[in-house]
């Protein structure tokens, strides 16, 4: 196991470069990971906004640590989903064997996920109308709807407490060891964590991360939408017109399209011709989306 | 060749990202003022909005010592005004919220839970009085608060009336819901210690914060009721009909602030000497000692005689002997203070007021060396103490040689808590005056209080059909009691006795008629006579007729105090009866 596992050859004889993306997004989840673990001590699930506010403006560049792990989260999922379509185009996916391509395909929503908890926990305005959301989503999930909620929500409506709990605890704790896995390696290497860092950095030097005005700061108001995370957009804007069970469908959608690659031969072009049109859709919803809020 | 070309560039763009964020963190630090340098180790964010200088208190409670958020609340490392300001308390001190400001624990936890037992929270003994003299309770020394009064759910006749005119003023009301002549005044703790608004002070200036309380900010509650604070500035309130060619000898009438008429009389010769109500009047006596008592004479500890003398057996000892545990933590913090003043300028530099501070047992001492720790109390130095054993620390023996259990007139002197001034302390003389047989029962004040005033008459009726303020609801509501009389007057005081035999200045304090059908009552016609302590001392004593040639006193009930009464019809006869020497 090592650097030669992860760059050994493909059927082809070339080197993938596939493994390049896949070793950067295995340091940026170390980096998110890192920066998470640093900002643990200052975060109360109690008082989320407020601990952030004095986060941002009480501790010493407590602003960039927070912004380091939000863009190094951010920097996972883009190029876990770089990654992944270099996989697809290079064809790279029987590389691994059929219950490790499945458990890989799950990186994509445990990454997604997530980063949604984190964004419920900012504890603002916006977090606050999607946590309803999300438990109004988890609720129309048949049979194990309810349970479900309670297990990703917690008990108490509006509690951070256990959402908190799966975005430090639980989806790291899978994220790294399916990564881990995924790469057969347990840490990333050197050269990928630096370069992880260094771009997180960078971008959190360069790029501020505002807090959003206070939950109910908009009650009072005209009616608007409140956008979501920007990675979910799509979602959103399929919410206003598709009923709300879309919202775990498509995913599930996404994910079996995925996992069957693999093992389609003949009909791979056509799985990876609904890919496309499911990221198609999910733009058209993202750009709906964003047009309705303008407006 | 690309991943280098990658890592060189990333290495880049994070050396500019860091250039950035230092900027952003120079301008958080800016706002926040040098972060955990200021407001006592925290950080805060209300310096980025409230950047004048005069809304800094200054002091001991500054901002760079406690920023803004220990006392005022709030949310100090907000973004924007409105989240900053969510629970943010606008009067700090206020009874309802002190336990989370200044009585939070590490500040003044021990304080605010004394005056929790200041009659001027409680205010029993104006509850009190007022049901007993509305006739629903048996005597006047019930414990009932005006807090409880403004709890009450079904208010009899007595606490409508207390809510609709009296329970404004007492230590938990707050500005919007208090009575109109204090309205300058802080909340709670804050109606002592935090300096007075004005008209014309600037909206946002932080009035500064002090121990040391002037008398206007006893004025405004104790000009009202039995107006000591009038009395004292040598002021006599009047009904406007009164001054308006009206027969009193009033030349130079002046309106209050509040509005209300004053004649210039004698003022109390304390006041001519400068001296402010907390030269006398000691921090258990104001700010509560644990002790909840109904009457305000009840709390009083400091007497004549305790500055002036014969002092009572065991009023006046050693330090060593001093079990007030405040006024050794005063005086030990004090002495400190001037320690540090004396290293700091040295004894040419020193102010005469940092000199004459609280709590020294030694008269100033204007040569103390540098080395010399002459300054520290011996633990014999003598020191007068009020009723109930709390030291007068301002009150020293003018100097060590001349130590002794015996004082002549010239011992003592008082330091003004304001600003320091010496002032002597004559001691009562031995003489004819006052060893005068059949007078050991008289008070100083019966015979030393030039004059007193009085509210003769006082019809109170209630008409249901208007609206009044209430300041249990904090707003009007139906109903009105109203209080007309025909005016004031003033003159020597009637004489009344204590319980322990003392007679005492007393004043007529309620001769009223009560219309209380409308409230749910009937009427009621009292007479009654309080003891009081006018505080307008002169230095002449009243004449001897005043007392003995004075038509006979009318008669009153028993009092507003159990035990109080006035004098009864044989004693009114011997005073009547007796020779009247020449003076």
């Amino acid at each position: 196991m090592g650097d030669a596992a992860l760059t050994e050859a493909p059927a082809g004889g070339a080197r993938s470069s596939s493994g390049d993306l896949g070793r950067l997004a295995f340091g940026f989840l170390a980096v998110s990971a890192l920066s998470g673990l640093a900002l643990v001590p200052f975060f109360s699930p109690a008082h989320a906004l407020e601990s952030l506010e004095r986060l941002h403006g009480g501790m010493p560049w407590g602003f960039f640590l927070r912004a380091l792990h939000a863009y190094s989260s951010f920097g996972l999922l883009v190029t876990a989903v770089a990654h992944l379509v270099q996989v697809l185009a290079r064809r790279t996916e029987r590389q691994l064997s059929a219950g490790s391509w499945w458990r890989s395909v799950l990186l994509l929503p445990l990454t997604l996920l997530a980063l949604l908890s984190g964004f419920v926990l900012r504890g603002d305005a916006a977090a606050a109308e999607a946590l309803p959301v999300g438990s109004r989503i988890a609720e129309t999930v048949p049979l194990i709807g309810p349970e479900l909620q309670r297990l990703l929500l917690g008990v108490i409506p509006g509690d951070l407490g256990a959402i908190s709990l799966h975005h430090a605890g639980t989806l790291t704790l899978l994220l790294w060891l399916i990564t881990a896995e995924h790469g057969r390696r347990l840490v990333p290497d050197a050269r990928s964590l630096v370069l992880a860092g260094l771009v997180s950095a960078s971008l959190a030097g360069t790029v501020p991360l505002p807090l959003g005005p206070p939950p109910g700061a908009f009650s009072g108001g005209a009616a608007r939408v409140l956008l979501g995370p920007w990675y979910l957009l799509g979602l959103q804007g399929a919410l206003v017109d598709l009923p709300v069970p879309s919202a775990w469908l498509a995913p599930l959608l996404l994910v079996l399209l995925l996992g069957f690659v693999r093992h389609a031969d003949r009909a791979r072009r056509l799985v990876v011709v609904l890919l496309a049109g499911w990221v198609a859709a999910y733009a058209a919803f993202t750009v709906r989306i964003l047009l309705l809020a303008r407006n | 060749m690309f991943r280098t070309f990658a890592l060189v560039s990333a290495a880049l763009a994070a050396l500019l990202g860091f250039l950035v964020a230092s900027g952003r963190e120079a301008d958080r630090t800016r706002g926040t003022g040098r972060g955990p340098d200021h407001a006592g180790g925290r950080t805060e964010r209300c310096v980025s909005c409230h950047v004048k200088p005069d809304e800094d208190p200054g002091g001991a409670h500054s901002r760079a010592a406690l920023g803004c958020a220990s006392c005022h609340l709030g949310n100090p490392l907000a973004f924007g005004k409105a989240r900053a300001h969510e629970g943010l308390e606008r009067e700090p001190g206020a009874l309802s919220t002190v336990a989370v400001t200044c009585g939070r624990e590490g500040c003044h936890a021990r304080e605010s839970a004394r005056v929790a037992t200041s009659p001027m929270t409680r205010a029993s003994g104006i509850v009190s009085v007022d049901r007993f003299a509305f006739g629903e309770i048996p005597s006047p020394d019930s414990t009932e608060t005006v807090a409880d009064i403004l709890a009450a759910a079904r208010p009899t006749p007595a606490e409508l009336h207390l809510r609709k005119l009296c329970a404004g003023c007492h230590l938990g009301a707050r500005r919007a819901n208090r009575d109109d002549a204090i309205h300058g005044n802080g909340s709670g703790c804050a109606a002592c210690h935090v300096a007075r608004l004005e008209k014309g002070d600037p909206p946002r200036a932080h009035p500064p914060i002090d121990a040391r309380v002037p008398n206007d900010r006893c004025f405004a509650c104790h000009s009202r009721s039995g107006r000591i604070s009038l009395t004292y500035e040598g002021l006599a309130e009047v009904e406007p009909h009164q001054i308006a060619g009206g027969p009193l000898p009033c030349p130079a009438p002046l309106k209050l602030a509040d509005g209300r008429p004053a004649c210039r009389m004698a003022p109390d010769v304390h006041q001519v000497a400068g001296m402010s109500c907390i030269d006398c009047h000691l921090h258990t006596e104001l700010m509560g000692d644990g002790t909840a008592r109904t009457h305000e004479e009840e709390q009083v500890e400091i007497t004549c005689e305790a500055c002036h003398g014969p002092v009572r057996e065991g009023g006046e000892v050693a330090w060593s002997e001093v079990k007030d545990e405040i006024s050794l933590e005063i005086q030990k913090r004090e002495r400190r203070r001037e320690e540090e003043d004396f290293l700091r300028k040295g004894s040419e530099g020193r102010a005469p007021d940092g000199a004459a501070r609280l709590g020294r047992a030694e008269p100033p001492d204007w040569t103390l060396s540098k080395k010399s720790s002459s300054h520290a109390a011996p633990p014999d130095a003598r020191v007068r103490l009020g009723r109930r054993g709390t030291p007068l620390l301002n009150l020293l023996r003018r100097s060590s040689s001349s130590l002794s259990s015996s004082s002549s007139s010239s011992d003592w002197i008082l330091v003004r808590k304001l600003d320091g001034v010496v002032l002597q302390v004559k001691q009562t003389p031995r003489d004819a005056n006052h060893a005068r047989k059949g007078h050991e029962r008289l008070s100083c004040s019966a015979c030393h209080t030039a004059w007193a005033p009085r509210c003769d008459t006082c019809h109170t009726s209630f008409d249901a059909a208007r609206t009044q303020w209430d300041f249990a609801a904090g707003k009007p509501t139906a109903g009105a009691w109203t209080e007309r009389s025909e005016g004031f007057s003033w003159g020597p005081p009637l004489l009344g006795v204590r319980a322990d035999g003392r007679i005492v200045p007393a004043a007529p304090g309620m001769i009223l008629d009560i219309e209380r059908t409308a409230a749910g009552g009937g009427k009621t016609s009292r007479r009654l006579l309080a003891p009081m302590e006018p505080h307008a001392t002169g230095k002449k004593a009243r004449t001897c007729e005043s007392c003995h040639r004075s038509p006979a006193a009318p008669e009153f009930e028993a009092g507003t105090r159990t035990g109080f009464r006035g004098l009864d019809a044989a004693e009114r006869r011997r005073v009547a009866a007796a020779r009247v020497e020449p003076r």
